[in-house]
């Protein structure tokens, strides 16, 4: 092979890897744009605002609700809410792993007006 | 703004003078700093679980000492140095970047930075940011009382009490900055904490391009700013929830470019060590893969020769591998010291999914390749770019002094092994499992083969003007030039070719 085709050859190659490296980081970036314009519409913002309110509020009910340190059991129908509880609990009270070990029992249930749909119920065990 | 200032001041502040003395003017030590400030707050809630106190006082004792420390070594090195007057080997500098170049790299960088970072006007806190970061968080808060026993408490076992305390330990000074009011704080913080490592692994790439001619540079800066955007792009919602899988992703791909790819130098080597260890002090993930690129770090800083005395040269490997890797090692002895061990391999927490009995290792390996293959659609471009690359630009990676792709290729494939082998040998239902985790275990995979796309970008924009290889070979030869050195580290791969 004669040295001016190498040299071609290898321009070739260089423009090749450019152009592919181009292509893939630049589609990565075009995605990350619209998935940033996805998560920062208004509307998408206002439902995630409600969602941390929400989410503050039984923080702050459990506060109010629950004595500090009490031994406390988490039981809701939803599987999510009942590990929220003992995830927000935390620095107040003491979840349990079994109901007959708590003091309280902690569930959420359904309600107007208080936690953006949502009520912290506590009942003595 | 409130998680910008802890950032900036309580991170930041805390870690520039050990960023400045290890990478010096590089603008890496931006985005190093807060990550070093970082370490040393998940060192504090180590000292916290284990010794006692709080997260503030033992954080603001680790960072003095840390500082003085540093300040000592490099006073000592610097009238060391001028006692010797000898001049600098200049095979051993990293490269130097003007301010010009820093400027416009830091520029483009944080403006890059920003874009992904527009996601943090929602206040997004994710499954796992709320379960085990916010969790871990509060109980880093409460003391050393309220760590040890909410850890060791088998009501939190769905928080993979385990895991690394870099996350929470940050999340729990900013709350003892600012309040406990606003509780998306934590998860902004490990957002903000993600970027940086990625601005490690940027100004990395743009480093690489830094002893080229002006298109190799500008090649190098926009492929730095480029990686930032494709690391939150491969992680997805995840890392704008506050999931801490692209920390630790980014600041492993950040060990491998500087410990890996950029020219072998103290420099390097001190933030790739630094890298390793943030990757490692965020989650298990973090700490195997860790492990296995300081294995290479060293193999590749210390290469075997049989000229060398074999104790000696192998106490100097492990001592590459176990100083950076301690902090993180110290943690899993400590954890399971307590009493807590890995929920994957002992048993799944109640209500969580367990491993059917009908699954056998092999049906798991192939769930597991049939989930991860499709993460990895950048795989097959990065290898053709990397064989298109060593055909026709290996001269030029050496004439740049980078390191063999075949350590970045190790690394990426050494850390999916070990995910294959955990998917594999863990306790949970296998396809449960990898739908909800395997878009993150990837990403370092997926952001490690990105950075190898964007450093052979580099070089093939300055080897676009430089002569073929062979032809310049001869030349060189002809000339009575030293033609330069092969690459270090495994030859195989390049050499069959």
């Amino acid at each position: 092979m004669s040295e001016r085709s190498e040299q071609i050859g290898k321009r070739v190659g260089c423009a090749a890897i450019v152009a592919a490296a181009a292509v893939t980081l630049g589609l990565s970036i075009h995605h990350d744009v619209q998935f940033t314009a996805s998560v920062t519409t208004p509307k998408w913002i206002a439902e995630q605002a409600v969602k941390l309110r929400q989410e503050t509020c039984i923080y702050h009910a459990i506060r109010a609700q629950v004595p500090k340190g009490a031994a406390v059991y988490v039981i809701s129908p939803d599987y999510r809410p009942t590990q929220r509880l003992s995830e927000l609990s935390t620095l107040w009270a003491v979840p349990q792993a079994n109901l007959a070990d708590a003091q309280w029992r902690l569930s959420l249930v359904p309600a107007h007006g208080h936690c953006d749909g949502l009520a912290l119920e506590v009942r003595r065990v | 703004m409130k998680a910008l200032l802890m950032l900036a001041i309580g991170l930041g502040a805390a870690g520039i003078v050990p960023a400045a003395a290890v990478a010096r003017r590089s603008p890496v030590v931006v985005f190093l700093a807060p990550l070093i400030g970082a370490g040393m707050a998940a060192v504090a809630a180590g000292i916290e679980l284990g010794a006692g106190g709080s997260i503030t006082a033992d954080y603001i004792a680790v960072v003095v000492i840390v500082n003085l420390v540093v300040i000592a070594w490099w006073l000592t090195a610097r009238r060391l140095a001028q006692r010797t007057a000898q001049p600098p080997a200049t095979s051993t500098q990293a490269p130097r970047m003007s301010w010009v170049w820093a400027s416009l790299t830091l520029v483009v960088v944080l403006g890059c930075l920003a874009v992904p970072l527009m996601a943090l006007r929602a206040p997004m806190i994710g499954w796992d940011a709320n379960s085990i970061w916010l969790t871990h968080a509060f109980m880093v808060y409460g003391g050393h009382h309220e760590l040890l026993t909410g850890l060791q408490n088998v009501a939190y076992q769905f928080s993979n009490p385990d895991y690394p305390p870099l996350v929470p330990a940050v999340g729990a000074l900013a709350f003892k900055v600012f309040g406990l009011g606003n509780l998306h704080l934590a998860a902004v913080m490990t957002i903000l904490l993600s970027a940086c490592a990625l601005g490690v692994v940027g100004t990395g790439i743009a480093t690489a391009g830094i002893g080229g001619r002006r298109p190799t540079r500008i090649a190098g800066v926009v492929a730095a700013g480029a990686i930032c955007i494709a690391g939150f792009a491969v992680s997805g919602i995840s890392e704008v929830e506050g999931y801490t899988d692209l920390l630790w992703a980014a600041a492993a791909v950040g060990a491998v470019i500087w410990g890996l790819v950029l020219p072998r130098s103290p420099q390097a080597l001190g933030v790739a060590w630094i890298s390793a260890a943030v990757a490692s002090l965020t989650k298990n993930e973090g700490l195997t893969t860790a492990l296995i690129i300081l294995v290479l770090i060293a193999f590749r800083y210390r290469p075997i020769s049989r000229r060398e005395p074999m104790v000696r040269s192998w106490a100097e490997r492990a001592g590459f591998v176990v100083l950076p890797a301690l902090p993180g090692l110290a943690w899993a002895g400590l954890i399971r010291h307590i009493g807590v061990h890995d929920a994957f391999f002992k048993s799944a927490p109640a209500g969580a999914f367990k491993s059917a009995s009908i699954e056998t290792p092999l049906s798991r390996a192939g769930a597991t390749i049939a989930a991860i293959g499709p993460h990895l659609a950048v795989a097959p471009v990065a290898l053709a770019v990397l064989l298109a690359g060593c055909w026709f630009l290996r001269r030029d990676r050496e004439h740049a002094r980078l390191g063999n792709p075949a350590w970045l290729w190790i690394a990426c494939l050494g850390s999916l092994a070990t995910l294959l082998a955990t998917y594999v040998i863990g306790d949970f239902e296998i396809h449960t499992w990898l739908a909800t985790s395997v878009s993150r275990t990837t990403i370092f995979a997926q952001v490690v083969l990105y950075a190898d796309i964007a450093i052979w970008m580099v070089i093939a924009a300055d080897g676009a003007f430089t002569r073929a290889d062979r032809q310049s070979s001869q030349r060189a030869s002809s000339a009575g030039e030293q033609v330069p050195e092969a690459p270090e580290g495994p030859r195989e791969p390049l050499s069959q070719r």
